[in-house]
């Protein structure tokens, strides 16, 4: 039968990655962009679309080389000990990943949702279901966000047609004034955000069609970044440099200031919460599940579920962690950009090198054979 | 052990009668055959299932007429070689067989000197012939409805399609009911391997007794907990005659006017029969009406208190006045007034379905109208509640399967508790925890959200009948469920010429 093959469509992958990396980098990214570079913010946008078309091209060029799976070609590629530790690599990344947007979610429920709940009560609550959302596989969390695309889309494009109408067009400018630092740093920041790409290299066994995988993540990423840049028009258009670098969330204060036609909702800022919570929820159960995987495959363990509550287990504490530490958020930004980021272009490079290295000796070998 | 029938009379009749010893309602007659009433025949039958006491029209009695002119010698040989070859009738070389038989509401028929015992099928046992359906009721389309005989109803779905690749596959279940369960299917359309999954499903139980197909259909399901069920039931043999068309397999059950269809999606649940008989516009307006019925039967005493008791700048302020000057007065919090309401209705709801017709309507009338009037005025409830009540009832009863929209009813109070302590969190929490759970459901392999999901197995045609039911040329292909390279239901002839 169809279902329960593990595999899912190209369009559900398409799907998932939108999700994936939409959330955070609309949420978070405008209030980056604009105190670092101001205008120049649209310019970050498309390097960082650059950066990330060269991390898709490494992913590329390494996925047509895996035979089994992602942690084998490792092994095959770089040996056993060099394997181990990109594994502990990637764990660390999707777990501390899981983390911070468990605490990102959480807070976004706190501060527009539930503003008298307590943070353990919802960040549990939002453990539990990532947990029942990973729990059945690959296919179930495709499924929830190949159906919910448009229902979130499609109000979140109504709402930004809605707000040009406040855009001052006048807040665009000046344009190209903010030096090459922060515009490289803001670079980065993109760049940061559309690294959960990365979980395009463990989905081959579990997508129909891999050999279009890569091209489903540029895809994604295109549609992603355009949305951002249309994001970032609006919100700079509306609130100005300034105001936008002060705003915790602007993209969703900016909801609560459209006006419908009609005039019946005073204000959408809760309804169109909907929008980031289902699209970081995405992502958290990207994080979940990608964890898990790496784990079980670390630990050679055969079944899915200790794995799973340990990973979901250090998802909790670390958000935990970032809630009460405030400090702890500083030291994420700097293993984002200082250890994360490279890292995940230098085993994708280092891998490339040593493939390349040996069919280049092997080319020689039967050459003077 | 299992007892042989003999050539001596006396003996089969001796087992057969200790087997029905204080069986009064089974009649049994030893009756004098050949042309000098030499010989001895024996039949033995369920009182009210024969025809006539002096068998002149039955089966029965013509084959008693036929072997009184023959010469006694001759008897066995005419038997075997004019009755048992009669598509109807069936010799069984055992007694209990035969009592099987028997008990299907046909006629026993035992001779001296043949091993055998023939049944004889005449008019069975008593039903109600073809009515029209008090459920599914349809604006366009046949009012014919299933009844409680396996055989009327198949003979409904063949009278449908009538083609020779529909196929009745029979087999019984219940240890002591030995109920009779028929699997009508189009061989040519079925998808390889639903046919083994349902019928492995079918041997994977036993059990004393299935009275109705619900019994059925709850011991095959896989997921037990889920409230959502994954059998569609249709009380309509139009329904199943189309389901049958899509590739699917209808499982129908002796004594239950309800049939089984698998396998079944939310789409599924949600189209009608004249969705299909009607022009496409007004057809695609009820099915987009019927899906956010379905999604508003669940959550929309949910939203109001998420609303109303947490994110209240939603609402302009006139009425947000409004609702609270309703309010004013109600000594319940709003979560508690919401589910006193609601309890009210699910009580009206049960007493309607118990009581007699005329009475039933009654108690709709005294219920939603006197009740709900007094308790307003009374300062239980507030007008608003009332109408969010009565709003997400009509929601329910717009899902046109009931045992589907059932699952709505159970959600919605789970809504409510969700709603009322976390507001719009909780509302997005509880529709999470639905879409995952939704997401995970299948019914025989097919995932229950599609074609919403999937939808490229079948080259995105499936979504053409979905939340819209585009014009009848477009639905060319039939859905996914059914076997690869047999999806095309229609070809229009007038294209082709075109080209």
């Amino acid at each position: 039968m169809f279902a329960d093959n593990w595999k899912i469509s190209l369009r559900q992958i398409r799907r998932l990655f939108i999700m994936d990396i939409f959330g955070m980098s609309s949420l978070i990214l405008p209030g980056i962009l604009s105190s670092m570079s101001g205008a120049d913010g649209i310019f970050c946008l498309l390097l960082g679309m650059a950066g990330g078309i060269l991390l898709l091209w490494l992913i590329g060029a390494n996925v047509k080389h895996i035979k089994k799976d992602y942690y084998n070609y490792m092994k095959e590629t770089a040996g056993q000990f060099l394997a181990d530790i990109f594994m502990v690599f990637y764990f660390l990344y999707f777990v501390t990943l899981c983390g911070y947007v468990l605490y990102q979610i959480t807070t976004l429920s706190l501060t527009w949702l539930l503003p008298d709940g307590s943070y353990l009560g919802v960040s549990l609550l939002l453990v539990l279901l990532g947990v029942y959302g990973s729990a059945r596989g690959i296919e179930g969390r495709a499924r929830v966000y190949e159906i919910i695309f448009w229902f979130l889309g499609i109000p979140l494009v109504i709402m930004l047609l809605l707000a040009m109408s406040d855009v001052n067009t006048a807040y665009y400018t000046p344009l190209v004034s903010s030096g090459l630092t922060p515009l490289l740093q803001g670079s980065a920041a993109v760049l940061i955000f559309l690294l959960p790409l990365t979980a395009l290299l463990f989905l081959k066994p579990y997508c129909k069609k891999p050999e279009k995988m890569v091209s489903c993540g540029k895809t994604a990423m295109t549609a992603v970044i355009l949305l951002n840049l249309a994001i970032y028009l609006v919100l700079l258009g509306v609130f100005g440099k300034n105001t936008m670098g002060v705003l915790n969330r602007p993209v969703i204060t900016l909801m609560g200031m459209v006006n419908l036609p009609g005039g019946f909702f005073t204000r959408q800022d809760v309804l169109m919460t909907a929008v980031w919570f289902f699209a970081l929820f995405a992502l958290l159960n990207t994080g979940i599940f990608q964890g898990t995987l790496v784990l079980k495959e670390l630990c050679q363990t055969p079944g899915n579920r200790i794995v799973l509550w340990v990973v979901a287990a250090s998802a909790f504490a670390i958000g935990k962690a970032f809630f009460d530490h405030s400090f702890l958020m500083e030291a994420f930004e700097i293993y984002q950009t200082w250890v994360a980021l490279p890292g995940m272009f230098l085993i994708l490079l280092f891998l490339l090198f040593l493939r390349g290295a040996r069919a280049g000796r092997t080319e020689r070998k039967g050459g003077n054979g | 052990m299992s007892i042989q029938i003999t050539s001596d009379l006396q003996e089969n009749i001796r087992n057969f009668e200790e087997l029905f010893s204080d069986c009064e309602d089974i009649k049994k007659r030893k009756i004098k055959v050949g042309e000098s009433l030499g010989q001895e025949c024996y039949i033995a039958y369920i009182e009210v299932t024969l025809s006539s006491v002096d068998f002149k029209d039955s089966a029965v009695g013509k084959l008693l007429g036929k072997l009184r002119t023959l010469p006694e010698q001759e008897l066995t040989a005419y038997v075997k070689e004019n009755i048992e070859d009669i598509s109807d009738s069936q010799p069984f070389p055992t007694i209990e067989e035969a009592a099987e038989g028997m008990l299907t509401g046909d006629v026993l028929f035992f001779l001296n000197g043949y091993n055998k015992a023939l049944k004889i099928p005449d008019k069975g046992y008593p039903g109600r012939g073809v009515y029209e359906t008090e459920s599914e009721k349809v604006i366009r389309g046949s009012n014919e409805g299933f009844s409680e005989s396996i055989k009327l109803n198949t003979a409904l779905i063949r009278k449908r399609l009538r083609s020779p690749h529909v196929k009745v596959k029979e087999s019984f279940a219940g240890r002591r009911t030995n109920t009779n369960v028929d699997l009508v299917y189009l061989k040519d359309l079925i998808y390889p391997g639903m046919l083994e999954e349902i019928e492995k499903r079918l041997s994977e139980f036993e059990i004393d007794g299935t009275l109705d197909s619900g019994i059925i259909e709850q011991l095959t399901e896989r997921k037990k907990y889920s409230p959502f069920p994954q059998f569609q039931t249709t009380q309509r043999p139009d329904r199943a005659a189309m389901a049958i068309l899509e590739g699917r397999i209808v499982l129908l059950s002796d004594n239950s006017p309800v049939a089984l269809i698998l396998p079944a999606t939310y789409n599924t649940f949600i189209q009608t029969s004249d969705d299909y008989y009607s022009r496409w516009e007004i057809a695609s307006f009820t099915r987009a009406l019927r899906y956010l019925a379905s999604f508003l039967a669940m959550v929309f005493p949910g939203l109001y208190l998420a609303i109303t008791n947490f994110h209240t700048q939603i609402l302009p302020t006139d009425l947000l006045l409004s609702l609270a000057a309703a309010r004013q007065g109600v000594p319940f919090p709003a979560m508690v007034e919401v589910i006193l309401m609601e309890i009210a209705f699910e009580l009206l709801r049960e007493a309607g379905v118990r009581l007699p017709g005329a009475n039933g309507n009654t108690i709709g009338i005294v219920g939603g109208l006197i009740i709900g009037q007094a308790a307003v005025d009374a300062n239980i409830v507030s007008p608003i509640v009332v109408i969010v009540v009565a709003l997400t009832a009509l929601c329910s009863f717009a899902v046109p399967n009931e045992e589907f929209a059932t699952a709505f009813r159970i959600l919605k109070f789970m809504f409510i508790f969700l709603c009322g302590s976390l507001g719009f969190f909780g509302f997005l929490a509880g529709l999470l925890a639905v879409l995952i759970h939704l997401s995970h459901l299948e019914s025989f392999g097919i995932p229950y959200l599609a074609p919403f999901v999937g939808a490229d197995l079948n080259g995105y045609q499936d979504e053409r009948d979905t939340f819209l039911r585009l014009p009848l040329e477009y639905l060319k292909k039939r859905p996914v469920y059914t076997r690869e390279g047999a999806r095309t239901r229609l070809r229009l002839y007038k294209e082709k010429e075109k080209k």
